[in-house]
């Protein structure tokens, strides 16, 4: 009951942002870069054990983008030249070029690794079909529900291969999806297809848009549990959810990723004990935001755990350890 | 003849090695490893580059690619008291942020926001140039209200402060001013609102006045958006491609942007296709009413991808008008 976990992305150590630079001019080689990720990992494990929180993710060390990612490693898809998502920053977005297929597992092995270092659940963490197309140039398919549904095959491919491997969480994040509410039956009809058939507890990630155009469209996702956002929009979000009422397990977002300030513990318990008054208690996990990649190190770990403290605190009030 | 223009923003860095970099240089001056001056002398090559490219390109009607600006908003609310700039969210739906502005007490005009680089456009550039401001109506909508509790008067005041702007670009020389409000698409229950606000906008100007509406659906705002104070109307029909048969049913006596290729995927329009979709609008308008543009503007794109873009529209526009279409 009310156990603790976070979105899925942790910062990466200057060791390792230094060697990703370097070998994306060639200077270092593969086995080196991934050896260092090895490492990141190895660190963003103890350092979740340490805090104490009850499911861990391996912290995306070898990832950037969350679409461009997958696309490098999927059959179909090109990369574009730069383009400006903010301010002075670039990334480089995938171009669906003809029909998307997996020629291997992407995700698995750094799955394995990071369960191989805990006792603790692990989540597989992949990005969903919705997403996967909405962020990419389509220079191939006829029609969007095209491109999303061959990739909701692929992403499925993948799912399994991390079921089969154990993982008790699987992760497919949607964040594209509050963006469009007149597609979100596309979104659903793809969800629908990645995870059919999975034994593990599925969780999908959506932030950064209005929960109300597609509140309680969403229930509908074939996922167990949503993880969203609340503390950036200081918990008004609460409100949609009351009514109709929320059926799935949430995750409830407490820690605003992009601010520097590290949260209050008493706001932030005074934040989950509102959250109750929506959410049964038996449903509700805790977590940031989002990702916490974009925070420093310090940054992150301090809010992590100012967020346990606080669990442990409701938890005791309530009398439930 | 059909002429061409583009909405507003281009990419501001290139694959070409030898360009001026702009990244870099905003990197280095970050670091204090170069000066402002440095700085800004990237910057004007940056924009003399834009303004070449669509000059040779063969665009009739251009704009500065908005260089320095972040997104749409922000280089605005910056010059407005009354306001902070908050924190990141996402710009319509497209995967790209901007700062959100956070109204905190009533609005006031601070400075001009676009004055000073439109000057720069004039006398970089030797073809017809064009002016860009946000629109009252999307700028509100875009914003985060902790005063007015009342959007009405939000974008009423916006309204005469985005006026003096466009007084002053006009004073400075702009013969051609564009008010963008994708917003309106999204909220088209507004839509006597938002006439109400370009008027105050667009009173007593003497320049040409374009009001863009990009991204969405133009079917709720029809026909009172052909009642709006400004002398064309653009339409974006890639993303909404029923806004063209909108517009082709339509009856009203405003000149038109058509934004015809998708300035949001890398695909590459076919010439023969974009004949065929110009033939049709001028089956419907004289040639004379009409500017060929992309759907919005061409930063969503990659450089290559963009300036492939606008090749291929003034091309086939060329074609077309050559081929005695007229």
């Amino acid at each position: 009951m009310l156990l603790t976990t976070t979105v899925g992305s942790f910062p990466k150590p200057d060791y390792l942002v230094k060697a990703r630079n370097l070998f994306s001019r060639k200077k270092i080689g593969e086995e080196e870069l991934k050896e260092l990720e090895r490492k990141a990992t190895q660190e963003v494990i103890k350092l979740q054990e340490e805090i104490g929180l009850d499911i861990l993710v391996h912290g995306e060390m070898e990832r950037g983008d969350m679409v461009t990612f997958f696309a490098e490693r999927l059959e179909g898809f090109g990369i574009s030249g730069l383009v400006r998502s903010y301010g002075n920053r670039y990334y480089k977005k995938p171009i669906a070029k003809g029909e998307i297929k997996r020629t291997r597992p992407i995700t698995l092995q750094m799955f394995q690794y990071a369960q191989s270092l805990t006792e603790k659940p692990v989540k597989g963490m992949l990005t969903g079909p919705y997403t996967m197309c909405d962020w990419s140039f389509d220079e191939h398919f006829p029609t969007r529900r095209d491109l999303v549904l061959n990739l909701a095959e692929v992403v499925h491919q993948e799912a399994l291969d991390l079921d089969q491997a154990g993982a008790k969480y699987i992760q497919i994040d949607e964040p594209a999806i509050s963006t469009r509410p007149a597609e979100i039956d596309l979104a659903i009809e793809a969800m629908r297809m990645v995870t059919d058939g999975l034994k593990a507890k599925t969780i999908s990630h959506i932030c950064y848009g209005d929960f109300t155009t597609i509140y309680p469209k969403i229930l509908n996702l074939a996922v167990d549990q949503l993880d969203l956002e609340f503390a950036n929009n200081d918990f008004a979000n609460l409100e949609i959810f009351k009514n109709p009422r929320f059926t799935k397990e949430i995750a409830v977002g407490v820690l605003d990723v992009h601010s520097h300030i590290i949260e209050k513990k008493e706001k932030v318990k005074e934040n989950i004990k509102k959250a109750l008054e929506v959410f049964p208690l038996e449903k509700v996990y805790i977590d940031p935001d989002c990702g916490l990649k974009t925070r420093t190190p310090e940054e992150a770990e301090a809010k992590l755990k100012v967020m346990v403290s606080a669990v442990k605190e409701v938890k005791e009030e309530m009398g439930l350890n | 003849m059909l002429k061409t223009t583009v909405v507003g923003n281009y990419p501001k860095i290139t694959e070409d090695k030898s360009a001026p970099n702009l990244r870099s240089a905003l990197n280095r001056f970050d670091q204090g490893r170069i000066s402002g001056e440095e700085l800004e002398k990237v910057y004007q090559e940056t924009i003399k580059r834009v303004i070449r490219e669509q000059e040779d390109a063969g665009v009739d009607l251009i704009t500065d690619g908005q260089i320095r600006w972040d997104d749409l908003v922000t280089p605005f609310a910056r010059n407005i008291d009354g306001l902070e700039i908050g924190g990141l969210i996402r710009f319509f739906d497209n995967n790209v942020y901007y700062r959100r502005p956070v109204v905190k007490s009533k609005l006031a005009f601070k400075d001009y926001s676009t004055v000073e680089e439109f000057g720069f456009l004039k006398q970089n550039s030797t073809k017809k140039i064009k002016a860009v401001i946000v629109g009252p109506f999307t700028f509100a909508k875009l914003s985060k209200d902790e005063y007015y509790n009342d959007i009405d008067k939000l974008i009423l005041d916006l309204a005469e402060i985005l006026k003096k702007e466009a007084q002053k670009l006009e004073e400075v020389g702009a013969e051609f001013i564009q008010i963008d409000e994708p917003s309106l698409c999204f909220s088209p229950e507004k839509i006597d609102l938002a006439n109400q606000a370009i008027k105050i906008v667009t009173d007593g100007l003497k320049a040409k006045t374009f009001l863009y509406l990009y991204f969405g659906g133009i079917k709720n705002l029809i026909p009172k958006l052909f009642d709006f104070q400004v002398n064309e109307i653009g339409i974006d029909v890639v993303s909404k491609p029923e806004n063209l048969n909108l517009i082709l049913d339509s009856s009203f006596d405003k000149e038109l942007i058509l934004g015809c290729l998708d300035a949001r995927n890398t695909k590459l329009e076919d010439e023969e296709e974009l004949l065929k979709l110009f033939e049709r609008i001028t089956q419907k308008f004289s040639s004379e009413r009409i500017y060929i543009s992309p759907s919005c503007g061409l930063e969503f794109l990659p450089h290559e991808a963009a300036l492939a873009k606008l090749k291929r529209m003034v091309q086939s526009v060329k074609k077309f008008n050559l081929s005695g279409n007229d």
